[in-house]
């Protein structure tokens, strides 16, 4: 089992990403973006790692959508192998159509408007831990693949532009009745509350990832990879993880399962 | 009353070119376009003082002359022959025109001021002549996302 983490001029999260993936008991390189895109069909899934892809020009990851690489990774995604993209990946699935999966630009990820008690309190760059739920069932999508609904996972997000918007009517409808909804932003109880800091970037319902119908595509603006060892968590109580690992572990695990069920 | 303020940077522009490539490189446009450039517009509602001398002190706050050039009008935003232009804002709340808003107003005691809006204005060099249609495939295959930005083509 073999997964590429592509990297962007730009990317910044690609080595930790594959030290992850390599953690949980999955070869893997990092692939670089100018390289034969038709590479990518030796391996068994991919991840999108955080970063600032062409340096956020444009939009956020506006040009890296557009590469050829992308175009290779479509298909390779129409024979349902998995992609996972975090933060810069997450907003390069969204230019490039692949999510929530259309096929079309259905949504964008804004500039965060962080808003409490019906006033904008800041905007822009933001980072800090964050507590997010498994909105989905689990089974539902590769990179939540054994995670039961409801469980709640302490990540941190580090992003400019995490505000997830659509104006296509129905859309949002749509992701919630099909389970495509995998991550909500959420309190340390684990319940919804729509504002700042809770919902930490202003994103529409307190959206933290979704997936695409088919479930083999997940994006996600929080980083597991900097969750996946206990010593990354913050100061506090990780008795609740066992051992060594960390709730970002969950993600790879995800991912690994994965292919092994489609294989 | 209105001031135009037009921003552009005096050193090479990264995001010009990093535009002006994907859409040679990836987009097919290699026949049909020669340039991009691109600037930032400030559109500043006052209700009183001399605009030239408002424009003059606005652009002190908003253009860091060691690395950009502004030129400034009121009432009417004109540009040159040459290129297309096409004005790109959000159609979604601009925190960092509110922002430039509440520092002008708030901060720096411009009280006169009524309303800040802030754009991008992309420069396309068009060698085609069907410049209108190509100006907006250009535009909405990667200037914009109709979801959070909304676009104009200014003059042709």
């Amino acid at each position: 089992m073999k997964i590429a983490v592509v990297q962007f001029p730009g990317s910044n999260c690609e080595y930790e990403t594959l030290v992850a993936a390599k953690n949980v008991g999955m070869e893997g390189e990092i692939f670089r973006w100018n390289k034969p895109p038709e590479e990518l069909s030796y391996f068994d899934g991919f991840f999108l790692p955080g970063g600032f892809s062409y340096q956020d020009r444009v939009r956020a990851g506006a040009i890296a959508a557009k590469e050829p690489v992308i175009k290779t990774l479509i298909e390779e995604a129409e024979n349902g192998k998995p992609i996972i993209g975090i933060c810069n990946g997450f907003q390069i699935l969204i230019e490039s159509g692949l999510l929530p999966g259309t096929g079309r630009v259905d949504m964008a990820l804004a500039q965060n408007v962080m808003v409490s008690r019906g006033k904008i309190v800041r905007r822009g760059y933001y980072c800090d831990w964050i507590n997010l739920r498994h909105d989905s069932s689990s089974k539902r999508c590769s990179g939540s693949f054994i995670i039961d609904r409801g469980i709640q996972l302490q990540m941190p997000i580090a992003h400019g532009e995490g505000n997830l918007v659509t104006s296509t009517p129905g859309l949002l409808e749509r992701l919630n009745e099909e389970n495509q909804i995998v991550f909500r932003y959420c309190d340390a109880q684990g319940k919804d509350f729509n504002e700042f800091p809770v919902n930490v970037n202003g994103s529409t319902e307190s959206i933290a990832g979704i997936c695409n119908p088919e479930g083999n595509i997940l994006g996600m603006m929080p980083h597991p990879e900097r969750a996946f060892f206990s010593w990354q968590l913050p100061p506090g109580d990780t008795s609740k993880y066992i051992g060594e690992s960390g709730p970002g572990r969950l993600i790879f695990e995800s991912m690994k399962r994965y292919i092994e069920v489609r294989a | 009353m209105r001031i135009y303020i037009r921003v552009w940077l005096k050193i090479p522009d990264a995001e010009a070119a990093t535009v002006k490539n994907t859409l040679t490189r990836r987009l097919g446009f290699q026949n049909q376009i020669s340039d991009v450039k691109k600037e930032r517009l400030y559109i500043i509602e006052v209700d009183s003082g001399d605009p030239a001398e408002l424009a003059k002190n606005f652009a002190k706050e908003l253009v860091n002359e060691n690395k950009e050039s502004y030129r400034s009008s009121f009432e009417d935003l004109s540009f040159e022959d040459g290129y297309v232009p096409i004005k790109v804002n959000l159609h979604i709340e601009d925190g960092e025109a509110i922002s430039t808003q509440n520092r002008l107003h708030n901060r720096l005691g411009y009280r006169n001021i009524r309303d800040v809006k802030r754009a991008t204005i992309w420069k396309l060099y068009i060698k085609d002549d069907n410049q209108e249609e190509i100006a907006k495939q250009i535009t909405e295959s990667l200037l914009i996302n109709p979801h959070k930005d909304s676009y104009e083509i200014l003059s042709m």
